[in-house]
């Protein structure tokens, strides 16, 4: 709702400190922000309207390119939908190795995450650490699906390709590497004194706020929303999975919170090598009609995608929903509003890690 | 060849400011050039800059598949920016539009519809060694005895 | 120098209300306030941002889990719905309804007939 204020100050959609387009017009009052409203359509593309109508073969990879930066958790969440409305199964190992992935996947969105809100407050030096640990973690998704980003690694009835001893030997020298970094990395954001200036009670979600807004990921969690998709996925029950919650609700908690799910990412991929069965890697099954709701954890929250498909496997009607959603609207009209700087609006922004490719699809 | 070109064209293949666009991608391309920043790649001992400021740029990079609002927008960025310039695009969505161009698509590309394009760097998405050796590539080409071609 | 950042977003905003998730929400609350579908679209467009609009319904979905709870016929004027869920109508004006519904139930109409009317009220305070 319109105020009166001094000034409405538009923000973007070409930004320094932005990675995406998108238009926050904040009206202020001195420096104070009063409310924020967003322009977007920069990155509306339309592909749930594409994906109608389309063999299973083609969405799957359409599903992948909703999102670069998480691409994996898309596809396993097309996959697994397609999956439970098929009934088929998936042979061990692959489902261990399908959480493999996924937990690198979210180690290198949250490294990125935590680089892009170093490099907003203009702390350079750890922003190229985290940065360059981050390719570590992209050499190891490489090393066993042989490209960087959108893999297409799972297919309906399992995984494309197996982890060779060799591989894993190589990923868990690289795991203990990360742990390292991270740790050292973590430890430098939690101490430092002028992050701590500009990231400690910078940029509040109270709880309330995040339920009405359905906040999700860690952007909820860091306000005190113990919910996390991966507390009811089998694979991950079977891993004695606990969410990580802080209470602060603030720039700095959501930041240190990514850091340690990154500590525990690196747990939950040490756990499944350790556990990994031997066996075949992909099963058989044909892809039938059904209507599901498959959901499952991207680094940024909750992931679903509303399916129904016919019985060639064509997808007839198909919705998604982004973790960006709900944490985009959470950040602009909750976060936003009563941050006392303009130097802090990109920083909040930064902060909830928005995905606007996610947020319009 | 005057004194003062041979100034300009030295001091112009150590200094390569850059600014990157997203007209609609899905974000793949924009973080391969992000990786591009980091320590391994070390983009900035080319002499290359990743400003993100249109006003200060050299050579624009496209990512994306043209959404309707950039139709307009886009060639006012183009305008922004000094001569001499030249954009690449990356990725296959400027070029083609990828896998999001298909019916019942909102995309209008390619880019090339609405900016003058140097050069392609296909690939969905590139590496980040692509995406450097093209500007390194791209830059010589265009910069070198600007003023002399020109006239 | 040309304008070209202030554009008509209604074209934009429309698309995004066209999904299947968000055209269930549009399609319940148009029905609750006994509303055209598309005129209630119009009505979303013009009083919510792009964000809102993105997030329909998922918010929507969080009203119907936890919104209102205490009151029926808060649950039926979607009072916390329209006022914090989607800011759509001043919690002031939110209130006078409330309150004339309120006090009709007081004066002896039976609670749904109330409702229905306090929602008529609504739709009104919503109309451009």
């Amino acid at each position: 709702m319109k105020r009166v204020v001094d000034v409405s100050i538009p923000l973007g959609p070409v930004h320094p400190c932005w990675k995406e387009p998108a238009r926050v017009k904040c009206e202020t009052r001195g420096e104070k922000v009063l409310s924020a409203e967003v322009e977007l359509g920069y990155m509306k593309k339309g592909i749930e309207r594409i994906m109608r109508g389309r063999p299973w073969q083609e969405v799957m990879f359409l599903a992948e390119r909703v999102c670069g930066i998480c691409s994996v958790i898309h596809n396993m969440v097309f996959i697994e939908g397609m999956e439970a409305v098929s009934g088929i199964t998936v042979p061990d190992r692959a489902a261990y190795l399908r959480v493999v992935m996924n937990e690198l996947d979210r180690i290198q969105s949250h490294l990125l995450a935590n680089f892009s809100y170093c490099y907003t407050i203009e702390h350079e030096t750890l922003a190229m650490y985290l940065l360059n640990t981050r390719e570590r973690a992209m050499d190891c998704m490489e090393r066993i699906a042989g490209v960087r980003v959108n893999k297409a690694y799972m297919i309906p009835g399992g995984v494309r390709f197996d982890l060779r001893d060799t591989d894993r030997a190589l990923l868990l020298a690289d795991l203990a590497h990360l742990e390292d970094s991270v740790h050292r990395y973590g430890r430098m954001f939690d101490t430092g004194p002028l992050i701590a200036t500009r990231s400690k009670g910078v940029g509040i979600l109270m709880q309330e706020q995040a339920r009405i807004a359905r906040a999700v990921g860690p952007t909820a969690r860091a306000s005190g929303i113990a919910e996390d998709v991966r507390l009811t996925h089998p694979t991950y029950r079977k891993l004695a999975f606990t969410p990580i919650v802080r209470t602060e609700g603030d720039n700095h908690a959501r930041i240190m919170l990514r850091f340690d799910e990154i500590f525990q990412s690196l747990g939950l991929i040490r756990q499944c090598l350790h556990d990994l069965p031997a066996g075949p890697i992909r099963g058989g099954g044909t892809c039938g009609a059904g209507e599901t709701v498959s959901r499952g954890e991207a680094p940024r929250g909750e992931l679903s995608y509303f399916i129904r498909s016919d019985e060639y496997g064509r997808i007839l009607d198909i919705a998604i929903r982004t973790p960006s959603i709900p944490n985009i609207d959470a950040c602009t009209h909750h976060m936003l509003p009563g941050v006392t700087s303009l130097a802090d609006v990109t920083s909040v922004f930064v902060s909830a890690d928005p995905c606007i490719a996610c947020n319009e699809r | 060849m005057s004194l003062l070109q041979d100034a300009k064209n030295w001091v112009r293949s150590r200094s390569i400011h850059v600014a990157y666009v997203d007209v609609g991608s899905c974000n793949g391309c924009d973080i391969e050039i992000l990786a591009c920043l980091a320590p391994r790649y070390d983009i900035e001992q080319y002499g290359i800059y990743v400003h993100n400021n249109p006003r200060e740029a050299d050579i624009l990079l496209v990512v994306g598949a043209m959404t309707p609002p950039w139709v307009e927008r886009l060639p006012a960025l183009w305008a922004k920016i000094p001569a001499p310039k030249a954009a690449i695009a990356i990725g296959n969505c400027p070029v083609s539009g990828c896998v999001y161009n298909r019916r019942e698509t909102y995309i209008l590309g390619p880019v090339a519809k609405y900016i003058p394009i140097a050069a392609e760097v296909p690939g969905c998405p590139p590496r980040p060694t692509e995406i450097l050796s093209a500007v390194l590539a791209v830059a010589p080409t265009v910069f070198r005895d600007y003023e002399v071609n020109r006239s | 120098m040309a304008i070209y950042q202030e554009k008509d977003l209604r074209e934009l905003k429309y698309h995004i209300l066209t999904s299947a998730r968000h055209d269930r929400a549009v399609r319940d609350l148009a029905g609750m306030l006994g509303m055209g579908v598309q005129p209630f679209r119009r009505i979303l467009i013009e009083r919510l941002d792009m964000q809102y609009l993105e997030n329909l319904a998922g918010r929507y979905e969080q009203w119907e889990a936890r919104g209102d709870r205490e009151d029926p016929l808060d649950r039926a004027l979607g009072r916390e719905l329209f006022t914090s869920y989607l800011p759509m109508v001043e919690p002031s004006g939110m209130e006078q309804i409330r309150a004339e519904a309120r006090a009709s139930v007081e004066a002896g109409t039976p609670p749904s007939e109330a409702a229905a009317r306090a929602r008529g009220r609504l739709a009104e305070v919503l109309r451009p």
